[in-house]
């Protein structure tokens, strides 16, 4: 313990630094911009930071992309509260009690719980990310083959269920796609390129950041302006400081918000929207002001900002040591480690321990500058909501188009950006959600290896798959998540049913 | 907890998408079969490239024949018929593929031909010429609008330039 404490010092003092709280003041204002920009997401932000600063410092590089996240997630409340559009996915529920403050006149008001929830929520999370990162991975080492096999149908089926709560079917299916995604060039065991179709482009697979940049970008760039235009509230601001009395009134709502959120974070490709769903609904069944909530409760404000910003810290838990995202800008955020010569994974508490606690430190830097920057620049930040979307998103098309082809400086990038982009666009259109896709391309390469090299180790046996403890407890999660969302089979069933009865009635009538 | 409206999008609408990935899963299940095994080498069998492959087709193609179910039921009981927006129901069709020309335009075919800046001016600017909406009544306010568009359009093609080749020593196509 003593040791954990000694590192975390360690990492602190690493990043006292003046360039290195630069880095931290501006990237967490950038990180404030995007989130607050409906139609710029976190992880499209982190997936362009990753794409400017891939030339920089690892630990520098990593240090900017945490506190772009952290200020995305926070910025978002912003026009969430003011707009009554998230600014990112995470801050729907947000909107929900925000934007009814704001029209009351307590714009300000509003703001500032949503600072002092996304504070309390990250250092929440920030606490497990530090002792549980250390636990999980070296409960991880005990994993082989079959467990990660296991884990990567679990990432799929429950991102797939959690994503698509109306439909879990549609979240499967994007799931199963991203995995059938990541298969395209060549394999790991022999270099065979698959689908290449004897295209050396293809043969080289589609990088994860086009793909991402490309299904929350110009995917987004595409929603928005075939969408209706928005407008700011006209609210004169009250007062932009968090009341201490407010936290210390709802204490109860922002731990239980903080470990929800966290926990969220965890479940691999779920992340920051669902952290603050259901840190929301957990505040409303708890509260004795529940028919306030929607109405501009101040409960619910919190619950939601608390629970969002802990699915955070919560999210790079399994990033770090599974190699597994909890959300889809921590996905961008491991294809950046891996960019930068880190090694995610169970080992990583045997090969970088340090590493862990830089992670915890930068975490704790980003969410003192959200803090700072928050209440420091609330009125000056408000003019970012009047830029129109006409002259903001050819902006944003252009960063999709150069990130894409920053990193490997091939145009190749840029048409994946421009296909994902526009499958993004169908799939939303559709009612697909596009975390599982994501989270699918991530996963594919672990998938693919571990079921061949379970079934190479087994020559061919599946029972392994199942009678290994922790097999079977993976195994069982994923048959479980399967069985809650059988809405669909049940559905089907019915109509099955009803087809039978019917035609049971004609050739009767015959 | 406050879940999503249940799904929006017509039967008709998921019925097409799901033939397509019928479609889809078969064609990566043929594709995985006519994949090397590799016998003259005698490896392991399961250790073969089309193996995953072949599984998540399958995977998908039972998904997929879900979903075709589901529509056809819904379409069979009329719940699902007409529906939502369904996949061509944007607004503004005319903006729609105008933006689809634009974005594609630029992206796939002005970037890597002509020189990086002058392709971002160039869509910057027709991209807000073509997009803005809300112009003011007289010809001398227009203008000024369109030169607003003009410096934004070289202030981004040249500030974008400039930070990503100067500030961050990365390429640019």
């Amino acid at each position: 313990m003593l040791d954990q404490f000694a590192l975390f010092g360690e990492a602190i003092l690493h990043f006292l630094t003046p360039s290195a709280l630069f880095y931290v003041l501006w990237s967490t204002l950038l990180g404030i911009v995007v989130g607050m920009l409906p139609g710029l997401t976190a992880t499209l932000g982190v997936a362009l930071m990753t794409t400017l600063t891939f030339q920089l410092e690892s630990d520098s590089a990593i240090l900017v992309l945490v506190c772009v996240y952290i200020g995305a997630i926070y910025g978002g409340s912003r026009s969430a509260i003011l707009l009554n559009i998230p600014g990112t996915p995470a801050n729907a529920a947000t909107a929900l009690d925000g934007f009814p403050l704001a029209r009351a006149g307590l714009a300000g008001k509003a703001m500032a719980i949503a600072t002092s929830g996304s504070v309390m929520g990250s250092l929440i999370g920030m606490v497990f990310l530090m002792a549980v990162a250390p636990v999980l991975a070296d409960f991880a080492l005990k994993f082989g083959a079959y467990e990660f096999f296991w884990l990567t149908v679990f990432g799929i089926v429950i991102a797939g269920r959690l994503t698509a709560l109306a439909d879990p079917l549609k979240g499967w299916i994007a799931g199963f796609l991203g995995l059938l995604v990541a298969m395209v060039g060549q394999e790991g065991m022999y270099s065979y390129p698959r689908f290449a179709f004897g295209n050396t482009d293809l043969a080289g697979g589609f990088g994860l950041l086009p793909a991402m940049v490309g299904a929350f970008g110009f995917a987004e760039v595409l929603h928005v302006m075939t969408s209706g235009r928005y407008e700011a509230v006209k609210s004169t601001l009250d007062s932009i400081l968090p009341r201490l009395k407010e936290i210390v009134r709802y204490w109860r709502t922002i731990i239980r918000s903080g470990v929800i959120g966290t926990f969220m974070g965890i479940v691999p490709g779920v992340g920051e929207d669902m952290g603050a769903w259901v840190s929301y609904a957990a505040a409303r069944r708890a509260s004795k002001e529940s028919e306030s909530f929607g109405k501009g409760s101040v409960e619910g404000l919190m619950a939601a900002e608390t629970g969002n910003n802990a699915a955070v810290p919560g999210a790079i838990i399994p990033v770090l040591t599974l190699a597994v995202p909890g959300s889809a800008p921590a996905a961008v955020l491991l294809a950046a480690m891996i960019i930068h010569g880190i090694r995610p994974g169970p080992l990583i508490m045997i090969e970088q321990p340090q590493f862990v606690y830089e992670v915890v430190a930068m975490v704790l830097m980003a969410t003192l500058a959200v803090l700072v920057l928050g209440l420091l620049l609330t009125r000056p930040l408000l003019t970012v909501l009047s830029v129109p979307r006409e002259r903001l998103m050819p902006v944003v098309f252009v960063l999709c188009t150069i990130g894409s082809f920053a990193i490997a400086s091939r145009l190749f990038d840029v048409w994946v950006m421009l296909g994902f982009g526009v499958l993004g666009y169908l799939m939303r259109r559709l009612d697909f959600p596009t975390a599982p896709l994501i989270l699918g391309i991530v996963l594919g390469d672990m998938f693919d290896k571990s079921l061949r090299r379970g079934l190479v180790l087994s020559d061919g046996d599946p029972t392994p798959f199942f009678t290994r403890p922790i097999s079977l407890v993976l195994f069982l999660a994923v048959l479980l998540t399967f069985v809650l969302g059988g809405g669909t089979l049940r559905r089907i069933g019915g109509w099955l049913g009803m087809r039978r009865q019917q035609g049971g009635a004609s050739e009767a009538s015959r | 907890m406050q879940e999503p409206s249940p799904t929006s999008v017509s039967a008709r609408a998921d019925l097409f998408t799901a033939l397509v990935l019928l479609a889809l899963s078969a064609g990566v299940i043929l594709e995985s079969l006519g994949m090397p095994r590799y016998e003259e080498r005698a490896v392991n069998p399961f250790s073969v490239p089309g193996l995953v492959p072949g599984v998540l087709g399958l995977a998908l193609l039972v998904l997929a024949g879900l979903l075709l179910l589901r529509s056809l039921a819904a379409l069979r009981s009329g719940a699902g018929r007409g529906a939502g927006p369904g996949l061509l129901g944007v607004a503004g069709g005319l903006d729609a593929a105008l933006l689809g020309l634009l974005t594609l335009g630029y992206g796939g075919l002005l970037v890597g031909r002509l020189p990086f800046r002058l392709a971002t001016f160039l869509f910057v600017f027709l991209f807000i010429v073509l997009f803005e909406r809300d112009l003011p009544a007289t010809p001398r306010q227009r203008a000024g609008r369109a030169l607003f568009a003009f410096v934004q359009a070289a202030v981004v093609a040249l500030g974008v330039a400039y930070v990503f080749e100067d500030v961050f020593l990365v390429r640019l196509p």
